[in-house]
């Protein structure tokens, strides 16, 4: 990528720009409900040790409480979202802000990017 | 040098090998010093593994490792709880703020803020939550040293405090951000493998079954014991319980030192990738801290808990001493001057990074752009920068000595994270998202976010541990963890302070700064 001078680049049309739109809506829809779900799922988890610590001291097998399994699945969550959002990301979204610069930055313009982009979807 | 009698001549040569091959990353990475973008951000070369390496190395305080596990050893479950939310935090860093930031910010936390706002009162009320964090989080780390390498080395307090600030100084000033990620990649290495090992013990004297060590773990306990499976041991308050998770999984993401580390990968990609390779480290650190904890527990029985000191923090070094063999035999000492050195090496790696951003706040937001306008050369602010965290250290030591070990640790701990999660970490997500979001409206909840944080510890229980009233709070406020209150108080800041006033947002800056962070387009080039 050539080095941009900040100055010249017209942001706003970056901003209104299809691409652009698609990279933030498809961003949004999946970060929003993934952060919806890890806060309400370790909120939870924290109201259940706050205020049902019998529950999460049963047992359910030998010494393994319903506490700790609860834990692990928060553990579970943290991995399983971090990889997901790694390759969603390095899939969809980078392509998609490439296209975004490359459509409406002070280079040449690009021929096929808009194109490439009106086939795909 | 006044030496306490029952030096351990094991530990100080362990000691030793930390420190020289710091040092000697530190002379290599003096070398490579070019400018402010070395200093700050070491040329923005580091990859996505070396930087997760590094964040973990950066986050895994000793309260942490030695902290976590003396809890889980005292109380059992309530000390798991701390992890949980220390990892679950990560994944508010991923979504919300790590590539933004690393689009958008060039050595600081302030650069995000004036990028769009007023630049002189963004930076100012950046400056000041990121100095009122480390400040607090240093504090509590110096007195934590100070107090570990005494109980472990057998090093008066003050000048175990003296030397580890004085080691942190060094990588600072003369290595930077190269040298402190670094120091901080070769801690993290060194905290994993040493328990990872420790693991291994634990896990063999049950046969390799984690069960058994839970059940032995509950079996180990007295009547007076205050060990539980159950949660509500440690942390008996309901309400205290929600609002501490609340400060742990936001805390994180407002934490400068830990922000600063993305401005070091030479893109958001890898800025990315970071915090997952992160996660992994960090997750897999804390599950291995159960077995430490309960395999204390499980070892050492109710017998241990006098030995293991206040908060149970000598816990995991004395489980090394009875793994190893026991006292006075070679083993055990050899075991438990491993761990005091890894321990050693953890602290040391935090506070540098500690310093390193808030020297960024003193000489990239205070001195170059407030009053120097911008105006000064790179090489004056770099100079500046290594004055500040001069001073920054030599303040933080003679505080932590005056203060000494009665200085309370964990609450110091709890107001950084407050401060934190109420102050930073409002205004940055806001910038970054709110279309309508103003000068006005950042200062604000910047200040009411540090202003109730503050006031909230003051007044709090833990303060106040006097018997003239239930809680010993002199206004008979109950809360020990501020959070559910102090972060929608700095969230309605930001929010009134921007509805209220009359300034109009700089639309113009916030396309750019919008743009910038969400494709990187114009982001700060890596040095090549």
């Amino acid at each position: 990528m050539a080095d941009h001078d900040r100055s010249t680049i017209d942001w706003e049309a970056i901003e209104r720009s299809p691409e652009f739109q698609e990279l933030v809506h498809r961003r949004r829809a999946f970060v929003i409900p993934c952060t919806v779900f890890f806060l309400s799922w370790y909120l939870g988890f924290i109201l259940l040790c706050a205020y049902a610590p019998d529950f999460m001291g049963e047992s359910v097998y030998q010494g393994l409480t319903v506490g700790y399994c609860l834990a692990l699945t928060q553990f579970l969550m943290v991995f399983v979202l971090g990889l997901w959002y790694l390759s969603k990301a390095d899939k969809e979204f980078d392509p998609l802000a490439e296209r975004a610069i490359a459509a409406h930055s002070d280079d040449a313009p690009q021929p096929g990017t808009r194109r490439a982009q009106e086939v795909r979807s | 040098m006044t030496v306490l009698a029952a030096i351990n001549v094991e530990a100080v040569v362990i000691f030793a090998i930390v420190l020289s091959i710091t040092l000697g990353v530190t002379y290599w990475a003096s070398k490579r010093m070019t400018g402010a973008s070395t200093f700050y951000a070491a040329g923005r070369q580091i990859t996505g593994l070396q930087n997760g390496l590094a964040i973990s190395g950066d986050y895994l305080s000793a309260a942490s490792f030695l902290g976590i596990a003396g809890l889980i050893f005292l109380y059992g479950f309530d000390g798991f709880l701390y992890s949980i939310g220390f990892l679950v935090a990560f994944l508010t860093v991923m979504f919300l703020l790590a590539e933004r930031m690393r689009n958008a910010g060039k050595y600081t936390i302030a650069d995000v803020l004036s990028f769009r706002l007023r630049e002189r009162p963004a930076r100012t009320a950046a400056a000041l939550g990121t100095l009122a964090v480390a400040a607090f989080y240093l504090i509590a780390q110096m007195v934590g040293a100070g107090v570990l390498i005494q109980a472990l080395v057998g090093i008066d307090f003050s000048i175990a405090v003296a030397l580890t600030g004085a080691f942190m100084l060094c990588y600072v000033i003369f290595g930077g951000m190269l040298a402190t990620t670094w120091v901080q990649i070769i801690k993290a290495v060194l905290l994993m493998a040493g328990i990872l090992v420790m693991s291994i013990f634990v896990l063999e004297t049950v046969g390799f079954n984690p069960i058994a060590l839970f059940d032995d773990a509950e079996a180990n306990t007295t009547a007076e014991s205050t060990f539980s499976l159950a949660p509500g041991a440690f942390l008996s308050s309901p309400i205290d319980t929600v609002s501490l998770g609340l400060a742990l999984v936001l805390g994180t993401a407002g934490l400068p030192h830990i922000l600063m580390r993305f401005f070091t990968v030479p893109n958001a990609r890898a800025a990315r990738s970071s915090v997952v390779w992160a996660m992994f480290f960090i997750g897999g650190f804390y599950l291995l801290t159960t077995f430490i904890g309960f395999g204390a527990r499980s070892v050492m029985g109710e017998a241990g808990v006098e030995a293991a000191g206040t908060g149970g923090n000598l816990a995991a070094p004395n489980l090394a001493l009875e793994l190893g063999g026991g006292a006075g035999t070679f083993g055990g000492d050899l075991f438990l001057a491993v761990i005091a050195g890894v321990a050693f090496a953890t602290i040391l790696a935090v506070v540098a990074g500690l310093v390193l951003s808030a020297s960024g706040a003193v000489a990239h937001d205070i001195w170059s752009s407030i009053i120097r306008k911008g105006r000064d050369s790179e090489k004056e602010e770099v100079v500046v920068a290594k004055i500040a965290a001069a001073s920054i250290g030599v303040i933080a030591i003679l505080i932590a000595v005056i203060g000494g070990e009665g200085l309370n640790v964990s609450f110091m701990v709890g107001l950084a994270f407050a401060i934190a999660a109420s102050a930073n970490f409002p205004a940055l997500v806001l910038a970054l998202t709110w279309r309508r979001f103003n000068t006005v409206g950042a200062v604000c909840g910047v200040v009411l976010g540090v202003v109730s944080a503050i006031l909230l510890i003051v007044v709090s229980p833990k303060v106040w541990p006097g018997a003239d009233s239930d809680t010993g709070s002199p206004i008979g406020w109950t809360l020990a963890n501020p959070g559910i209150v102090s972060i929608p108080l700095g969230f309605l800041g930001c929010i009134l302070g921007t509805l209220l006033s009359t300034e109009r947002a700089n639309e113009r800056s916030f396309h750019e700064l919008y743009v910038r962070s969400e494709t990187g387009l114009g982001a700060e080039k890596a040095l090549h």
